[in-house]
């Protein structure tokens, strides 16, 4: 800063407070925060998510808040879009001046974020997006409230593997960061173990037809095939899959789908009946486990069609909450941010995996079970043929 | 192999030709190319879904319906949008057939935007298997519909009175013009029966493809492609065309690399642009300066 | 239309009085404001450089948004692997843009007019996201890649402040750059191509190379917006130079008023503050551009600029014909 002229470092100064302050965005009833989301753009299914969270924010409100303090969203849209994102995380920490950050859906929004919301200090949960690189180095203030890319990928691949004799494994994926944040880790896991993937095909979003790249897997019949596509394209390679006769290789997919909304959009259980995906739930999207986070979400947001995304941030919210009922009424940033750090072994009531952060580790969800078709129900797994 | 991927190239590619085709009937009569088709194609599945998921209609007579609703559309914004800045220039024409395009598929994402939505099968019949061959429902249904419907678009446009009065104003606008054809009645038209060839397309591989407000995008895309292909501005060309490039995406996929198939299109662009502007079936695609 | 020296000398003091008032503008803005600013500066550039092509030459090419992304990556690319200061890049990353700018023409020249070369450099363009996601040894791939944040001449790169005052600089420097260019008898052969290319080249103009100029100069400034947008925003993504970019940079020359630069500044400052307002409704910004584009259409086709010419001559360019 010493050789810009004196009045830019003037303006810098005035500009510090705000950086600074640790009860900004607080007041006696209200801690406000920022929630970012993909609500607009082709990726706005994701924001299921964040209105999953806000259902929180809501349900907790009603039962009077955390230490009389109320949760007010401050809900801000990033259109999955990096300069759109920026913008958004800037007007939430210095115009809107929010106490702290949860949300973010979009894996690259929040990895070119990441510089930002690490100088400026406040609080950020990450609830949805999962690349490693967000919280991996570790930043004080930024938490991932969701399993990484690495750990659902890793998953992936120990679930395939888990299957007798599972010996040549094929992968489909797009080509954006979104599919390689599961894939990469799945395809490391799988060469730990000794099985180098016989084929890695592109189906890119916007493809209506999986038919090349189904021939090529007939070609050499994997044992299991691991696919990182989006919804419209799981049903259609699904589909495809089945009609060239391929429909008894189980295929291993993400938690960008769920088992229940690709029966529907297939229509039919005989296509989907091998499909299995990431699930990071405790229980079947439609299962009891599940019914009061539905009916949560259902309470404020009535119209809301509901999706394996719809509940990923709330597991995030639970652990919030803990954390600020445990910092007392005289909360501070610095006093939320040690809490987080306390978080261990936290049973969230919705995720499958415990949160556990350290001073050292951000990363705090290190697991996920698979959910699968059982007798034509969807079933929690844990690993092939074993419920959860 | 080749027989299956054959087959399925002719499915996609009877969908592309259409675009393609519907694409180029706007361009010939009144030389705009229109930068919102593949939102069209969108508007006309979504409106088909309207028909017969809210309120229950059967695929055919909903399928018809939002043709015919699409038709209205296309002739609405002849009338009302391009009509007003005709004389201006081109790049004003672009800019209102993308500005249309993009504002149908934010009122559709407005209304849908978060789902990925089933459209019910039409032919859902068992696959058929000739050996190692899979015929399934929906590749015969598309092929069959848009060959007839491509054979009665080219038999009304040889034989039929009107067909004469298109090639009139096709050859000359002031000639026809001079012998009493009410051409803006006829770019009108021509918009009308772009778009509802379009949408066609666009129910045709809705049940394939599912329904989501980005749907026509690729297709605008894989539309120019087949234009280009075909000699810029030959309809029977953007059909070969789009064949042709269904075909191409499936071979380059299969044989190649599957990273190619979405871009199968671009290259082929640039290909036709390095080897022979003209198109594979060229009328003159080359502006003389 | 002849000016008065009067207005002449009010024109060019309302020139430089603009970016002198905007020094000032940091002293009351907060980082989000002061990013929003940046934007528009890089818009500005993008707008300015879409308009040299669309609007002064009349010819759809659509690769801007391509130049756009070359410029980033060079940009990135020149200082991770070369080891460039960032300031250093931005002339570079210009010459990258303007070597684009150069391919496209060579294609118009060849006779690929209108659509049809709309619809080339539109798959070219496309063609250039494809390869950054698949050059990953270069580009990173879909992860994109990060630019270092510590500093150039003293200052980080982080620093929205900073960056403002060399935005600021560069985009003066173009700006005035382009008027001149216009005003040029090259600039006016532009404008004759445009108006009637074979009546130019028939008066002995070589219209060839006014073709190519305009082309590369676009080029140019649209490569410099890339280096600019890298350092804005810390890290280039291929998904950031997609369609919805090109949509966004029309509708920008368009409100503005084709050819006129003016309307160049005028429609980037607008289409990049309006959105921000439209935040509190997420998931209209699609049917908002639209309807924008829509109305000014059938409203006024040539732009805001149009209206501020109506209003006072001190608006009127010496290089503008309607």
């Amino acid at each position: 800063m010493k050789r810009l002229p004196t009045f830019l470092a003037a303006t810098a100064l005035l500009a510090a407070p705000a950086l600074a302050d640790e009860t900004t965005g607080l007041t006696d009833d209200a801690i406000t925060i920022g929630v970012m989301g993909p609500f607009s753009g082709n990726a706005s299914s994701y924001s299921k998510a964040e209105i999953g969270l806000m259902a929180f924010y809501d349900m907790i409100n009603e039962a009077g808040g955390v230490h009389g303090r109320k949760l007010v969203a401050v809900q801000e849209d990033t259109g999955c879009d990096t300069a759109k994102g920026l913008a958004a995380a800037k007007k939430l920490i210095f115009q809107d001046e929010v106490f702290m950050l949860q949300g973010n859906s979009c894996s690259g929004v929040a990895v070119a974020l990441r510089p930002e919301i690490e100088e400026a200090g406040l609080p950020w949960i990450v609830a949805h997006a999962v690349s490693d690189t967000i919280s991996d180095p570790v930043a004080a203030n930024i938490f991932h409230g969701v399993p990484t890319g690495n750990a659902n990928g890793r998953a992936m691949a120990e679930f395939v593997l888990s299957r007798p004799d599972t010996k040549k494994v094929a992968i489909i994926e797009h080509s954006n960061d979104w599919a390689h944040s599961y894939s990469n880790p799945a395809q490391a896991y799988l060469k730990e173990h000794g099985v180098e993937p016989t084929e890695v095909l592109t189906m890119e979003r916007g493809q209506t037809d999986a038919t090349a790249q189904v021939l090529k897997m007939r070609a050499d019949r994997p044992d299991f095939i691991i696919a990182a596509l989006y919804e419209a394209e799981t049903a259609i390679f699904l589909r495809d899959l089945k009609k060239y006769g391929l429909g008894d290789i189980p295929v291993m997919g993400t938690a960008g789908t769920d088992l229940e909304n690709t029966l529907k959009r297939v229509g039919d259980l005989e296509t989907v009946k091998n499909y299995y995906v990431i699930h990071p739930y405790v229980d079947n999207l439609d299962g009891p486990g599940m019914q009061k986070w539905a009916d949560m979400i259902h309470k404020y947001y009535p119209d809301e069609e509901l999706t394996n995304f719809s509940y990923i941030a709330i597991g995030s919210g639970v652990a919030l909450v803990k954390a600020l009922e445990a910092a007392g009424p005289d909360l501070t940033r610095s006093k939320l941010i040690a809490e987080l750090d306390k978080i261990s072994d936290l049973d969230t009531g919705v995720l499958s995996a415990p949160i556990t952060w350290t001073a050292d580790d951000h990363q705090g969800v290190k697991g996920s079970a698979v959910s699968g078709f059982v007798d034509g129900k969807p079933t929690v797994l844990k690993a092939w043929g074993q419920p959860y | 192999m080749l027989m299956q991927l054959t087959l399925s190239g002719a499915s996609q590619g009877a969908i592309y030709a259409l675009v393609a085709l519907s694409l180029t009937v706007v361009y010939r009569s009144t030389t705009v190319v229109n930068f919102g088709h593949g939102d069209l194609v969108m508007s006309g599945a979504f409106v088909a879904y309207v028909l017969v998921v809210g309120l229950g209609l059967a695929f055919l007579p909903a399928a018809v319906i939002a043709v015919v609703a699409m038709f209205g559309l296309g002739v609405c914004f002849s009338r009302g949008l391009i009509r007003p800045i005709r004389g201006g220039p081109h790049i004003g024409f672009a800019l209102m057939s993308i500005a249309l395009g993009y504002t149908l598929r934010g009122i559709a994402r407005t209304v849908w935007g978060r789902e990925v939505l089933p459209m019910p099968r039409v032919f859902d019949i068992e696959p058929i298997f000739l050996g190692d061959v899979v015929l399934t429902g929906d590749a015969l249904f598309t092929i069959a519909t848009v060959a007839v419907l491509l054979g009665l678009f080219f038999a009304m446009l040889t034989f039929t009175d009107i067909g004469k009065m298109v090639q009139a104003v096709y050859q000359s606008e002031r000639g026809a013009r001079l012998v009493g054809i009410n051409v803006s009645r006829f770019h009108d038209l021509s918009w009308g029966t772009g778009a509802a060839l379009g949408a066609v397309g666009g129910i045709l591989i809705a049940p394939v493809s599912f329904l989501h407000p980005d749907l026509g995008a690729s297709f605008l895309i894989k539309g120019f492609a087949a234009m280009t292909l075909g000699g810029f501005g030959s309809l029977g060309g953007a059909v070969l065309g789009g064949v042709v490039l269904g075909l191409a995406e499936q071979y380059a996929g299969a044989y190649i690399d599957t990273a190619l198939i979405d871009i199968t299109a671009y290259l082929l662009i640039i290909l036709v642009l390095l080897v022979r502007p003209r198109g594979l079936f060229g009328r003159k695609a080359v502006v003389k300066v | 239309m002849s000016i008065s020296p009067a207005t002449l000398r009010l024109r060019t003091a309302l020139f430089w009085a603009v970016p002198v008032l905007a020094c000032a503008l940091p002293l009351a803005t907060n980082p989000y404001t002061q990013f929003v600013l940046n934007s528009m500066l890089i818009s500005t550039l993008l707008t300015l450089g879409f308009n040299m092509v669309i609007g002064s030459l009349g010819q759809l090419a659509f690769a801007n948004v391509a130049f756009f992304g070359l410029g980033a990556y060079a940009s990135v690319i020149a200082m991770n692997d070369l080891g460039l200061p960032w300031l250093a890049t931005i002339p570079l990353s210009g010459l990258v843009g303007a070597a684009g700018g150069f391919l496209a023409s060579a294609v118009a020249l060849r006779g690929i007019r209108l659509y049809y070369l709309a619809i080339v450099t539109l798959a070219f363009g496309e063609l250039l996201r494809w390869l950054y996601i698949h050059a990953d040894r270069l580009t990173g791939g879909t992860d994109g890649l990060a630019i270092p944040r510590e500093g150039f001449l003293g200052f980080r790169l982080g620093d929205d402040t900073a960056q403002f005052y060399v935005f600021l600089a560069v985009t003066v420097v173009l700006v005035k750059g382009t008027l001149n260019l216009l005003r040029s008898r090259l600039g006016r052969s532009i404008v004759a191509v445009r108006e009637n290319e074979i009546a130019t080249a028939s008066l002995g103009i070589p219209t060839a190379r006014v073709i190519v100029t305009a082309f590369m100069w676009s080029g140019f400034l649209v490569g410099v917006a890339g280096a600019l947008f890298a350092a804005h925003i810390g890290r280039v993504f291929p998904e950031s130079f997609g369609l919805t970019q090109l949509i966004v940079g029309f509708a920008m020359v368009l409100v503005g008023g084709t050819g006129s630069v003016l309307g160049s500044v005028l429609g980037a400052v607008l289409l990049t503050a309006l959105p921000e307002y439209v935040r509190a409704f997420p998931g209209m910004e699609e049917i908002f551009f639209g309807l924008v584009v829509i109305v000014v259409l059938l409203c006024l086709p040539q732009g805001l600029a149009s209206l501020l010419r109506r209003l006072s001559p001190v608006f009127l360019e010496r290089h503008f014909r309607e």
